[in-house]
């Protein structure tokens, strides 16, 4: 059976700049994968290059086997979700609002449903009270749980994670945390860019080091962060202890 | 002609007390002109517009003013107060006696600006939206049409479309023009011209208000699986028309005053009303001084309407009325 998500030999360019340079790898269902790498590396390209929020330059992503450039864009998304780093919550909904608006004009769901899907999504992040709050009135982390609800709520096959804590006071930056452990226990398939060390070691299935547009090293965590196999990669993880 | 930038100052903002004044004028003119507007088509609809009578009769006035220099006459030191009390008294009387000619003229001047506004609106949006998210030929197409129209004076836009096109004559084909409550051919070449225009601006500030929306926004909309018309449609608007009423108020101010110049292609707004009885009774200042106060009633109220507005729709963290907070 195909795997839920392969890269394969993906290559991107940006002008002469060649962000990724043949990344090929793969994750299976309720597998958690945590992407580590250097700023510019080509981290938020790769998630990107998922959702084609980023049309990549030559190889193939496939999802369930079937090629991501064949689908329908739109059709795509929708099965895959995304949380940002800088949440990108809709300034002008509510909480619930930012939850219903992909229910209700992309899966056409009548907005009654809509909002009792989005204040169970709500619930599940823990922000059954925020529901009514706009943006501007949530702290960080409740903004980015809002996040993560308005992708959970799409029910997608795949959550795709750019550095959703890295914007974060660090005394939210747990909050965040618990929620997307409590989805990797739940079976979500999650693709995470993220530098939290403890979240990869307890969470993840499988690190992958991204160092110049290339998987420079791979492996289970306890492998990779306790006896990695590349001296760049030792190298980068003691920058990220310091 | 040139420049549409600057803000008054906001009277929703003034303190309690001269604001009470304010609002005490504001109920006082409107209450008179839409009684003066419901009386003349509704009650007395037949009479003629220069037959129509002041609902406080200048008689009255003339009388006092009469008074008043009679006493300056024989009150020595005090007559120089006196003859100038009198001339504020007459000038009144001239003011009630030309209230009911202004007050048609400005009901013209208002409904030329409503709609020539909302016309505006609904080509402006589409114009910002290609100018800041179209491809190459869209964003071309709405420069050039921007600039067209802002390049030339609004004036020379309406002789054209009066004299010059055969726009008058199309407008007359329809069947109504001109009967009952129907504007006539002239008033809606004016309402074309000033959308026209009006949409150019518009455009621009709507644009701007557009360029202030996080990009982050319409990615996150795609993410979800908008289209990028719904992701304009459903989240940019509603956040870049809200930065966008300030600017939009602006517009709208410049409007009222501007819509005078459709006086030119004889449309008997307020500004022409007071050019036709400057020119029958000789009193053109003082004429064109009651007409500028007929303006100031109109632009003040909508500059507190729309600052009303704008909290009316304010939603924290968008556009200017929630920074103000
Ligand atoms: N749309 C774009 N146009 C041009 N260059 C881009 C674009 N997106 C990314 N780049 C460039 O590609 C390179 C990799 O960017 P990317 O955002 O993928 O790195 P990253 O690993 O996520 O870095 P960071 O840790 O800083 O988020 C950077 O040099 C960036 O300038
Ligand atoms: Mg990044």
């Amino acid at each position: 059976m195909a795997r839920l998500l392969e890269f394969d030999d993906v290559h991107q360019a940006f002008g002469d700049e060649n962000v990724l340079r043949g990344i090929s790898f793969g994750m299976d269902r309720t597998d958690v994968e945590v992407v580590i790498g250097p700023s510019g590396s080509g981290k938020s390209t790769l998630l990107r290059c998922v959702n084609r929020l980023t049309e990549f330059d030559a190889g193939d992503i496939r999802l369930n086997g079937e090629s991501v450039t064949a689908m329908d864009v739109d059709a795509l998304r929708r099965r895959v979700g995304m949380v940002f780093q800088g949440f990108n919550l809709f300034a002008h909904r509510t909480g619930r609002g930012n939850v219903t608006l992909g229910l209700t004009e992309v899966r056409d769901i009548p907005s009654g449903e809509a909002r009792r899907i989005a204040d169970e999504n709500l619930a599940r992040v823990g922000l059954s009270g925020q529901a009514d709050s706009y943006p501007a009135e949530l702290s960080g982390g409740q903004k980015q749980r809002v996040g993560i609800a308005r992708a959970l709520a799409m029910e997608p096959e795949l959550l795709l994670f750019d550095e959703p804590t890295s914007a974060l006071d660090p005394e939210l930056i747990g909050e965040v945390l618990e929620v997307m452990r409590d989805l990797a226990e739940e079976g979500m398939t999650m693709l995470v860019v993220s530098h939290e060390m403890g979240f990869a070691r307890s969470v993840a299935d499988t690190v992958t080091f991204l160092d110049d547009g290339i998987v420079a090293e791979r492996g289970p965590p306890e492998q990779l962060f306790e006896h990695p196999e590349r001296d760049r990669t030792r190298e980068f993880l003691g920058e990220l202890d310091t | 002609m040139t420049d549409r930038r600057g803000r008054g100052v906001d009277v929703g903002d003034l303190p309690g007390a001269r604001r009470l004044v304010l609002v005490g004028v504001g109920v006082l003119f409107w209450g008179w002109l839409l009684a003066r507007w419901l009386h003349d088509w509704v009650l007395a609809p037949d009479v003629n517009t220069s037959d129509r009578e002041p609902f406080v009769p200048p008689a009255r006035l003339e009388a006092v003013a009469e008074q008043l220099h009679d006493l300056a006459a024989g009150a020595g030191a005090a007559a120089g107060l006196l003859e100038w009390l009198a001339g504020g008294v007459e000038f009144a009387a001239f003011g009630v006696d030309s209230m009911p000619a202004l007050a048609a003229g400005a009901w013209i001047t208002v409904y030329l600006t409503v709609l020539s506004i909302l016309l505006g609106l609904m080509i402006a949006i589409p114009l910002a939206v290609a100018r800041t998210y179209g491809g190459p030929v869209l964003r071309w197409i709405a420069l050039s049409y921007t600039e067209l129209i802002r390049g030339t004076p609004l004036l020379a836009q309406l002789f054209v479309l009066y004299f010059g096109l055969p726009t008058t004559r199309y407008i007359r084909e329809f069947h109504g023009v001109g009967e009952g409550f129907v504007p006539y051919a002239a008033i809606w070449v004016a309402v074309i011209g000033f959308t026209i225009n009006s949409s150019a601006y518009q455009a621009e500030y709507i644009r701007s208000a557009l360029q202030s929306v996080d990009p982050g926004q319409l990615v996150a909309a795609r993410s979800v699986g908008l289209s990028r018309l719904e992701g304009i449609r459903y989240v940019v608007l509603p956040q870049g028309l809200r930065y966008a009423i300030p600017g939009w108020t602006n517009e709208l101010v410049y409007l009222v005053k501007y819509s005078s110049l459709a006086a030119f292609i004889t449309v008997p707004e307020l500004f022409r009303a007071a050019r036709n009885i400057g020119s029958d009774t000789f009193r053109v200042l003082d004429i064109y001084l009651v007409a500028a106060l007929f303006y100031l009633a109109l632009v003040l109220t909508l500059s507190v309407a729309m600052s009303r507005f704008e909290a009316a729709v304010a939603i924290p963290g968008v556009g200017s009325a929630s920074e103000r907070d």
